[in-house]
């Protein structure tokens, strides 16, 4: 029983974690003034849509003035614009935490929903589609062909994947993309260059969902080409380094066969750092790619930030998702630390 | 080890050598760069379209005709700044700029224009007059141009065209067709009338009427030569220079962007410019990094468990929002990208470093500093500090690519510093133009493949510093 109290101490730090978070955001936003200039951007162009509706039916130009001026003070006090920041923007914050992901100003979903939940539940699939897929790809990939490197340190295959990993190391993923389309879009002409349906998209059901992997190939194909290196490179350090130490030598030595000592000595203690790996990956998958995203027209999460944060600026969408990504990266860092019981015997004695 | 022998095991393996002879080019390519670029390059040519007028636009490179197979013409700017001829006679001098054009007659020229720069007189007025002389020996005064006198209140030496050169286009130039079509008259009996040759004027000024086919134009191969002749009235005066500009479809070493501009030029003002981002951002976040995480490791207590704290939150909120946030908010500066870089960088180091600490610390070395009496600072600085000083240059290492692409991927995202080109702006223009649907592959491969090689360069040196740092290796080779 004695686990309780060093999880609940983990569990009580992540929490802090997530509220230091939302606090360096709120404070970015609202010491650079960034917060006001948008909510006084989407009053002015609310104004202005309304002068010249109103321009139509008032002809008095004072009145129009007047009736104007009492709607923008209006509009003001709805978006909390006569409050400074720093009363404003906690507000939200609270709003947020409690799971209430509010309304967006200004980016819409696809079925023209203002409210944020659903514009992250439209993005979210996609991103997994795209990101989940490749980590996973990566993954089995890299957990077959690492452990078998570690037993052949120094090995051509050894060199060679350790060469390439500094290739893809060195290769601004979002280029690799670019060259698969000049390739395969362009040159070749066998793969669609980005979005995720033909237009017009196919009728749903198979068809339709034929149309989405043959535009998720590519993109897929970029990610895993440049991750799948640097985890085999990853994985295969990691159980080399566990491979030399004295216990395996003693395993060895006291005659086990090779497959007991890989699997009960080697993998089972190179398995947390792996795990802690895989899963904040997949945590950090569901964030999205902006880069592959923008370079194939994908319209994921990390798409939506980027438009949250550069294109259509909108807080409450940037405070939002800056709360999910932090809430993932959280929990798995919480299912981390209860696995880890599991997993590393150690955990339970300190 | 000894540092010698560091050296040694570092040059003995084959990344090793390859990333210290590629960074030396690099380096070289970079000191060549900046001592013949301007430095405000960016401001004043790069993002300036007048200089790249007379460029096609996204023209090709000259050499990809070979794989290609279609007979592009090539893009040549001849320039003059020294008569060829000078003819002296009582009181005027007719100064002749001769350039001579070898031309291949595979396709017409898109254009044909001439530049004349910098013209200073004292007395009267000099006159320019633009001639082309063509292989079977006809010639035609295409362009004749009266220098403006001297305005009111304007005192000699007088001066024009001096910031923008006089520019004329002869391809559609109204008085060129008048003596082209003269020409044509003369020399081969051809009547062509105005408005018809001012449409072929680009085949015309290097053509002949076809034998085989009546009414059209064949182009006529060999050398030509284009002249300016200016006439001036005092010694004194003087042309900065003369050029004539051939509008081909294909342009130099690595042809041309979307608004005609050089990308060789580009190219190679963006070596520096990486190497200068990614060896700051990654110096700056080592000194960090290594000074917090064996601050931390050593002293231990409240500072190591804030320093800890602190790094763990930095290290797992993901780099690229971040900077996208920032930037975006604050201002695109090389120096701000640079200082948001550093600041979501360093915990990476700490986190390691700390952890080599703690194993340092508890060995007899420090032990036996300790009972010596040393200070913490000077176990620190004297024991510690050196004992994990490879590992540490060789992070600082792993840093520089990891800057250099954080820095290309934000620039793509159009979130570069716009007074300073880099690679990841090319390749953003180049992305948000279309130049990858419509496979300009001159345009967006070579920065990438720049960018990857230098990448590649630091990669490899922190590869062979690999044995150095990591005694377990050196067991195996």
């Amino acid at each position: 029983m004695s686990l309780i109290r060093p999880l609940a101490i983990r569990a009580l730090t992540l929490v802090f974690v997530l509220f230091a978070v939302l606090l360096l955001l709120v404070i970015t936003l609202g010491a650079t003034g960034f917060s006001d200039r948008l909510l006084n951007a989407v009053v002015s162009e609310e104004v202005r849509g309304l002068r010249q509706s109103l321009s139509q039916t008032i002809r008095d130009p004072d009145e129009l003035e007047r009736t104007i001026e009492v709607r923008r003070q209006e509009l003001v006090e709805f978006y909390d614009l006569d409050q400074s920041w720093v009363r404003r923007l906690p507000d939200t914050v609270f709003r947020v935490v409690k799971l209430d992901l509010g309304e967006a100003r200004t980016l819409k979903s696809f079925d023209g929903s203002r409210r944020v939940s659903d514009i992250v539940l439209d993005r979210l699939p996609n991103t997994a589609l795209l990101l989940t897929t490749s980590l996973v790809i990566t993954a089995v990939i890299g957990l077959l062909v690492g452990p078998r490197l570690a037993t052949r340190v120094g090995s051509k295959a050894d060199r060679a994947v350790s060469y390439f990993s500094a290739v893809s190391f060195a290769m601004p993923t979002w280029w690799v993309g670019i060259l698969l389309i000049l390739i395969f879009a362009f040159k070749l002409n066998l793969l669609p260059s980005g979005g995720m349906y033909s237009t017009p998209p196919p009728a749903d059901g198979f068809p339709r969902f034929l149309d989405l992997v043959k535009h998720a190939v590519l993109p897929v194909l970029t990610l895993v080409l440049v991750s799948v290196g640097p985890y085999i490179y990853g994985v295969r350090t990691l159980t080399m380094n566990v491979a030399q130490e004295d216990h395996v030598m003693l395993a060895r030595a006291k005659g086990l066969p090779d497959s007991v000592v890989e699997r009960r000595h080697i993998l089972r203690v190179a398995a947390p750092p792996i795990v802690t790996g895989l899963i904040l990956g997949l945590a950090g998958s569901l964030s999205g790619s902006i880069l592959v995203e923008t370079i194939f027209n994908w319209n994921g999460m990390g798409r939506l930030y980027f438009e949250a944060v550069s294109g259509s600026p909108d807080e409450s969408v940037i405070v939002a998702l800056t709360f999910v990504f932090t809430l993932l990266y959280v929990a798995a860092r919480f299912i981390l630390e209860v696995l880890y019981v599991f997993l590393d015997p150690r955990v339970r004695y300190t | 080890m000894s540092r010698r022998e560091m050296l040694r095991e570092f040059l003995a393996t084959w990344p090793g050598r390859i990333g210290t002879f590629a960074l030396a080019v690099l380096v070289v390519v970079s000191i060549v760069a900046i001592a013949t670029f301007p430095t405000d390059f960016g401001k004043a040519k790069w993002s300036n379209p007048a200089v790249w007028a007379d460029n096609p636009k996204s023209a090709p490179p000259a050499w990809s005709n070979i794989f290609t197979g279609n007979d592009q013409l090539r893009h040549e700017k001849l320039k003059a700044e020294r008569p060829g001829k000078v003819e002296a006679s009582d009181g005027l001098e007719v100064r002749s700029y001769v350039m001579p054009y070898s031309f291949p007659a595979h396709k017409p020229p898109k254009f044909l224009s001439v530049s004349i720069g910098g013209v200073t007189f004292h007395e009267r007025p000099p006159t320019l007059s633009v001639h082309i002389l063509r292989p079977d020996g006809s010639e035609a005064a295409l362009n004749r141009e009266a220098v403006r006198g001297p305005r009111d209140g304007e005192s000699a030496p007088y001066s024009r065209f001096k910031d923008e050169p006089l520019r004329v286009a002869l391809t559609s130039e109204p008085a060129a067709v008048d003596a082209l079509r003269e020409m044509y008259l003369d020399t081969y009996g051809a009547d062509i009338r105005s408005s018809d040759l001012r449409q072929v004027m680009n085949r015309a000024l290097f053509g002949k009427p076809s034998e085989s086919k009546p009414g059209e134009i064949a182009l006529l191969k060999g050398r030509y030569e284009l002249i300016v002749k200016a006439t001036l009235y005092d010694g004194r005066d003087s042309v900065d220079f003369s050029r004539f500009v051939v509008g081909g479809t294909t342009f130099g070493l690595m042809g041309t962007d979307g608004q005609g501009r050089d990308l060789a030029q580009g190219l190679i003002f963006g070596l520096p410019v990486a190497l200068i981002i990614g060896i700051i951002a990654a110096v700056m976040t080592t000194l960090i990094g290594a000074g917090l995480g064996i601050l931390g490791g050593y002293v231990g207590g409240k500072t190591d468990m804030v320093i800890q704290r602190f790094a763990d939150i930095v290290n797992n909120v993901p780099l690229l929002p971040l900077l996208i946030f920032f930037v975006f908010i604050v201002g695109s500066h090389l120096y701000l990208i640079l200082l948001f870089l550093v600041a979501f960088s360093w915990p990476g180091l700490t986190i390691l470093l700390r952890s080599m600490v703690l194993q340092i610390r508890s060995g007899q070395l420090i032990e036996s500093s300790i009972a010596m009496g040393a200070s913490k600072w000077r176990i620190m600085y004297r024991h510690i500090f050196p004992q994990m000083a490879p590992f540490i240059i060789s992070q600082l290492i792993f840093l520089v690519p990891a800057a250099i692409l954080a820095e290309a991927g934000l620039s793509f995202l159009g979130l570069g510093d716009p007074s300073i080109p880099t690679w990841g702006q090319i390749l953003e223009n180049g992305f948000r133009t279309g130049a990858v649907y419509l496979g300009y592959w001159w345009w967006v491969i070579p920065p990438g493949v720049l960018i990857i090689i230098t990448a590649v360069t630091f990669m490899l040196i922190a590869l062979g510093l690999e044995p150095v740092v990591n005694p377990r290796l050196r067991k195996v080779r």
